[in-house]
C-alpha cells in the first residue's frame, strides 16, 4: 500500500489546483490504477497513486511538476487511460496528473487548417464539433470513442486510416509540453505553431511523442484539419488460403491509389473465431479461410476512380468479392466486434468471460507468413499449459503513413480468463509476450506499431531492439529528468540513474 | 426509513461496510463483464462525466468498484458518493462494446443502471444517506407524492388531482391516466394537455382514486421499502376501481412500472401499461386526432433518456412533431442524442443541482447551434424543469410535446 502523502504536500497541491482539483480518497486512487490491458487485480494496491490532481492549465501542471521535484515524488500523467501498455498505470505510486478537464477546443484556424485543443479532448467529440465546418481530425484508432489527444501523443498512436491521412505523429503539428522539471515549452517542426516542415534545429517533436509519459505532460496540441471525406469505398475479398490473401494485400498496398486508407488481412484463426456465432457473422462458405479488406476515403470523383483500380487488382487475384452487405457501415468495428468477454472459450469449448488482449508488432510485409506461424505456436503452447487462454486469431494492417506499402501492424488477439490468474500463469504469459516480441525482432520488425512496449515481457527487449539508441534514451532521460520524477519505472529508464 | 443497525451490516475489521455475498452473487459477473473489457467507450457519452471529467464518475468505475470491493480494497463508505453521479440515462449501456457487439443477436445489454441502483440501495440499507435524497424520501413517504414544490409545500395524495380541475374526469374505470408528481404538481399543463387530447381521440378514461408516486425515484435513490409501498398502493387503487389499462405521459412512470411492479405482484399481467406518446401517435395515424391550428415555430426535439436510450422509443415523437401544421422541425438523430441529457434523471438535481444545471445548459447550447431553432420540445416533465431554467437563461423556450400538440389541436393549454 502506498504511504499517504504528507499533509503539507497535499496542501501545496490544493494551493496549486484548488480543493476541487485534488483527490486523495481511496476510490479516486483505485479508479486511476489500471488501463484495459490485463491487470493483476490481486495486486491492485501496488498500482495506485497517492494523490490525483485534475489541473485546468499548463501553469498548474508545471507547478505540480516543480513541487514533485522539490519533494522527490513521482508524477504519472494520465489522459484517457485506454492504452494497452500501461503507460498511465502508476508503478511507484506518486502524484497522478489527470488531464481530462483540459478538454477545450481553443482555436480553429481556418486559413492554415489547424485546430488547437487541450490534451483531454476525445477525437469523436472533437469531430462532432469540426463536422459543422466540413473538417475532420483523422486520427482513428480502435479506441476512437474513448482515447484522448494527450494519450495519443504520449503513446505515439496509430490510426486505422493512417495510410491515407497519417498517424498521430503526422497529425499533430505542434504541441506544448511541461518538461519533467516543470518548464513549459512548445515543440513542432521548427518554432511555428502551424509549420508543417522546418529544418531549424533538432526535430524535437518526435522526441516528445511516444515516450509513455516519461518525458513530460502535453498541455495543448495543434492538430491537422483534413477536409471531411465526401465518399468512402470499402470492399472485402475472401480466399481459400492465407498466401493468396497475403499476395492481394501486398498488391493493393503497392497500388499507389492515393485515396487508399488501409488494407487489413484476416487470417484463418481470426475467421474461425468470427464463425463462433454464425447467427452474428455474415455467413460465409466453409472454403473461406482468409479475408482481405480495404477502404478508401476522399473526394467522390477520386474515390470512384481509385475503387475501380482496386477492384481491377482484386479481380486478378485468387479472391472473391464478398458482397456489399459486409462492406456497408463500419467495417473497422465489424472486424473487432467479437473482442468482448462473452466470446472467450475454454479448451473444450465452454464459454468463459475472457479479457481481450492484443499483442502488436510492426512486421515487414515479406515476413508476415512466417511470423504468423510462430505466433500461433506460442499461443498454442500457452493454451496447452493453462486452460485460461484462447487464440482469437490475427490481423495485419498497413502501417505506413500516407502510403500503404511496407510494413504491417500485426496483431494476435488472445482471450484471457483473468479470474484464473496465478503467479505461474502470469509468469507464463509474460514469457509468451516476450517470445512474441522476440519473433518480431528476429524478422526485422519492431516490438510494437501502436501500443508501446513498456509492459512486463516486451519491455525487456527494448534495449535489444534499439541497441545504442536505448543508451541515448537513457542519457536524454537523465538530462531532462534529473530527479527521475516523470512516470518513474517505465521503459527500464530507472537504469539511467543506476549507472551513475 | 429502513436503516439496519450496525450489527446487521457486513463489515470489515474496521467497521466499514463490505458487499454481502448475495450482492456479489448477483452482480459479480456483470461487473466483471465491464472490468475485463475495460474499453471505456461509455466515458464520453456519459452526461455527468462530460461535466465532471472525474474517473470516479464513469460507468467503468461503477463496475470496477464491485471488483475492488470484492477484493477488499474499497468499502461502501469509500464509494457511496461516487454513485450519486448518475442520471440513469442508459447511454453507457448502449455505447458499451459488450452491448454494441453482442446486443443485436443475444439481446445482451451491459447492466450499469441496475448496479448503480443496487449500490445505492445497499448504501441506504447500511445507513449511508445523501442528505437531500433522505429528506426527499421521507417527504414522499409522508405525503404520497414527491416534494416537487419544495420542502414545505405539501404534495399529498389528496391534492394530486388538482391539475384536472374543471375537466370533469371520472374516477377509475377500464383506463386511467397516470399523471405523477412532477407533471401533476409542477407542470400541470402536461396532464391537462394529455387529458384533452385523449378525450379528442375518443378514449374513455378516468383518474385514480388517489394516486401516489410511481416509486421510481425511491428505487433509483435506494429507498426500496418506500418504493414498494408506493407501488403496492397504486396497484391496489387500480384493482379497486377495475382498472386494466394505465396511460403514462411520463416515461419515468412507464419505465418504473414495467421494470419494477411485475416483481412485486404475480398478477401484474392483468394490467396493460401504455405510453401516452404511442396513443397519440396512433390516433394521428388513423385520423382520430386532427391537428388544425398551425404552430409557426422552428423547434428541435430533445430525446428523453428513458424513452430513447432505455426503451428505444424515438420514432413516435418525431412522427407526432411532423404532423403538427406550420411547425418547422429540425431533427437531431437519436443516436447523436445518446450523449445528450437534461441532467434531471434519478434525482441527480436534488443532490447535485450544480451538475444538473451544467448538463442541461449544454443540452440547450446544442439546440441553439441549430439554424433558426428557438424552441426545444421534450416529452418528459422531469427534463423540462432544468431545461426550462437553462432555456430561460439562453433564450430557448422549452415545451412539452403534449402541450404543443394540444395547442395544434385547438385546446387551451
Amino acid at each position: 500500500m502506498a504511504i499517504a502523502l504528507e499533509g503539507s504536500v497535499v496542501d501545496e497541491l490544493i494551493a496549486i489546483c484548488g480543493p476541487e482539483g485534488v483527490f486523495t480518497g481511496r476510490s479516486a486512487l483505485f479508479n486511476r490504477a489500471r488501463v484495459p490491458a490485463p491487470f493483476p487485480a490481486h495486486r491492485w494496491e501496488d498500482h495506485i497513486p497517492q494523490a490525483v490532481v485534475l489541473p485546468t492549465s499548463a501553469e498548474q501542471v508545471s507547478e505540480v511538476v516543480k513541487l514533485a521535484n522539490r519533494h522527490g515524488i513521482p508524477v504519472v500523467p494520465r489522459a484517457g487511460g485506454t492504452g494497452l501498455t500501461d503507460g498511465a498505470v502508476p508503478l511507484n505510486h506518486g502524484i497522478l496528473v489527470d488531464v481530462k478537464l483540459m478538454n477545450r477546443i481553443i482555436e480553429i484556424d481556418h486559413g492554415n487548417r489547424t485546430v488547437t485543443v487541450g490534451p483531454g479532448i476525445n477525437m469523436l467529440k472533437l469531430n462532432e464539433e469540426l463536422r459543422r465546418h466540413g473538417y475532420f481530425y483523422p486520427d482513428d484508432p480502435a479506441s476512437y470513442p474513448c482515447s484522448l489527444v494527450g494519450g495519443r501523443i504520449g503513446t505515439s498512436g496509430w490510426s486505422l486510416i493512417g495510410a491515407r491521412y497519417g498517424h498521430t505523429r503526422d497529425l499533430v503539428v505542434s504541441f506544448e509540453i511541461v518538461l519533467p522539471t516543470g518548464e513549459i515549452i512548445r515543440v513542432g517542426d521548427g518554432g511555428g505553431r502551424s509549420t508543417r516542415k522546418s529544418s531549424s534545429g533538432f526535430q524535437l517533436k518526435h522526441l516528445f511523442i511516444g515516450h509513455q509519459g516519461t518525458l513530460g505532460i502535453v498541455t495543448e496540441a495543434t492538430l491537422e484539419l483534413a477536409p471531411r471525406p465526401e465518399a468512402e469505398f470499402s470492399a472485402f475479398f475472401s480466399f481459400s488460403d492465407y498466401m493468396g490473401a497475403h499476395r492481394l494485400t501486398g498488391d493493393l498496398s503497392r497500388s499507389g491509389v492515393a485515396t487508399l486508407g488501409g488494407v487489413v488481412l484476416f487470417d484463418e484463426m481470426k475467421i474461425a473465431y468470427l464463425r463462433r456465432d454464425d447467427e452474428a457473422y455474415i455467413p460465409q462458405d466453409e472454403s473461406v479461410r482468409a479475408v482481405v479488406a480495404c477502404a478508401s476515403y476522399g473526394n467522390a470523383d477520386e474515390v470512384r476512380a481509385g475503387a475501380k483500380r482496386l477492384l481491377r487488382i482484386a479481380r486478378a487475384s485468387d479472391g472473391s468479392y464478398m458482397g456489399d452487405e459486409i462492406s456497408q457501415g463500419d467495417w473497422w468495428s465489424r472486424h473487432d466486434r467479437y473482442a468482448t468477454p462473452q466470446h472467450g472459450r475454454t479448451r473444450d469449448g465452454q464459454v468463459a468471460l475472457m479479457s481481450w488482449h492484443c499483442e502488436d508488432a510492426a512486421i515487414p510485409y515479406t515476413e508476415l507468413p512466417a511470423v504468423r506461424e510462430k505466433w500461433h505456436a506460442i499461443a498454442s503452447d500457452l493454451i496447452q499449459r493453462f486452460d485460461m487462454f484462447d487464440d482469437w486469431g490475427m490481423f495485419a494492417y498497413t502501417n505506413g503513413a500516407h502510403k500503404a506499402w511496407g510494413d504491417y501492424l500485426t496483431e494476435i488477439d488472445i482471450g484471457i480468463w483473468e479470474s484464473r490468474w496465478t503467479d505461474e500463469s502470469w509468469a507464463a504469459w509474460v514469457d509468451a509476450k516476450r517470445e512474441i516480441g522476440r519473433v518480431a525482432l528476429e524478422h526485422g520488425g519492431s516490438l510494437t506499431a501502436c501500443h508501446g512496449s513498456c509492459r512486463a515481457g516486451e519491455v525487456d527487449l527494448v534495449p535489444v531492439e534499439l541497441g545504442g539508441g536505448f543508451e541515448v534514451m537513457k542519457k536524454i532521460k537523465r538530462a531532462l529528468d534529473p530527479n527521475n520524477i516523470m512516470n518513474r519505472g517505465k521503459y527500464l529508464l530507472d537504469q539511467a540513474y543506476e549507472e551513475e | 426509513m429502513s436503516d439496519t443497525t450496525a450489527s446487521e451490516r457486513e463489515t470489515d475489521g474496521n467497521g466499514r461496510s463490505t458487499l454481502p455475498a448475495e450482492f456479489l452473487e448477483r452482480w459479480r459477473d456483470v461487473a466483471y463483464n465491464c472490468f475485463s473489457s475495460g474499453h471505456k467507450f461509455c466515458r464520453e457519452v456519459c452526461p455527468v462525466m462530460q461535466v465532471t471529467r472525474d474517473e470516479r464518475h464513469t460507468p467503468t468505475a461503477f463496475q470496477a468498484n464491485v471488483v475492488a470491493m470484492e477484493k477488499g480494497h474499497l468499502t461502501l463508505e469509500d464509494v457511496a458518493d461516487d454513485y450519486v453521479h448518475c442520471t440513469m440515462c442508459g447511454a453507457c449501456e448502449l455505447r458499451c462494446p459488450n452491448t454494441l457487439f453482442t446486443g443485436d443477436f443475444y439481446r445482451f445489454r451491459q447492466r450499469t443502471i441496475d448496479v448503480v441502483k443496487a449500490m445505492r440501495a445497499l448504501a441506504v440499507q447500511n445507513g449511508i444517506h445523501q442528505r437531500n435524497w433522505k429528506r426527499w424520501a421521507e417527504l414522499t413517504d409522508r405525503w404520497g407524492n414527491e416534494p416537487v414544490l419544495g420542502w414545505t409545500r405539501e404534495t399529498s395524495g389528496a391534492r394530486v388531482r388538482a391539475w384536472a380541475a374543471g375537466l370533469d374526469l371520472p374516477t377509475g374505470g377500464e383506463t386511467v391516466l397516470f399523471a405523477d408528481c412532477e407533471a401533476a404538481f409542477k407542470r400541470p399543463s402536461v396532464p391537462r394537455s394529455v387529458a384533452q387530447l385523449l378525450r379528442a381521440c375518443g378514449i374513455e378514461f378516468g383518474l385514480m382514486e388517489q394516486q401516489w408516486c410511481c416509486g421510481g425515484p425511491m428505487w433509483e435513490t435506494g429507498y426500496v421499502d418506500i418504493a414498494h409501498r408506493m407501488a403496492e398502493h397504486n396497484m391496489l387503487d387500480w384493482r379497486r376501481t377495475g382498472t386494466r389499462r394505465i396511460i403514462c405521459p411520463d416515461p419515468h412512470d412507464y419505465i418504473t412500472i414495467v421494470e419494477h411492479y411485475p416483481e412485486l405482484d404475480d398478477g401484474f399481467d392483468e394490467f396493460e401499461i401504455v405510453l401516452a406518446l404511442d396513443v397519440i401517435a396512433e390516433a394521428l395515424r388513423d385520423g382520430r386526432l386532427k391537428l388544425t391550428v398551425p404552430i409557426e415555430r422552428t423547434v428541435t426535439y430533445h430525446d428523453p433518456c428513458r424513452l430513447n436510450k432505455r426503451l428505444g422509443v424515438w420514432q413516435a415523437p418525431r412522427e407526432i412533431l411532423r404532423a403538427v401544421p406550420g411547425l418547422t422541425f429540425v431533427d437531431v438523430d437519436h443516436v447523436t442524442q445518446w450523449s445528450y441529457c437534461s441532467g434531471a434523471g434519478s434525482n441527480l438535481w436534488v443532490e447535485k443541482p450544480e451538475i444538473t444545471a451544467q448538463i442541461s445548459s449544454r443540452r440547450i447550447a446544442k439546440a441553439r447551434e441549430l439554424p433558426g431553432v428557438d424552441g426545444l420540445v421534450s416529452a418528459c416533465p422531469w427534463s423540462e424543469r432544468p431545461l426550462s431554467e437553462q432555456g430561460a437563461a439562453q433564450g430557448m423556450e422549452v415545451f412539452d410535446i403534449f402541450e404543443l400538440v394540444a395547442e395544434a389541436a385547438g385546446f387551451e393549454v
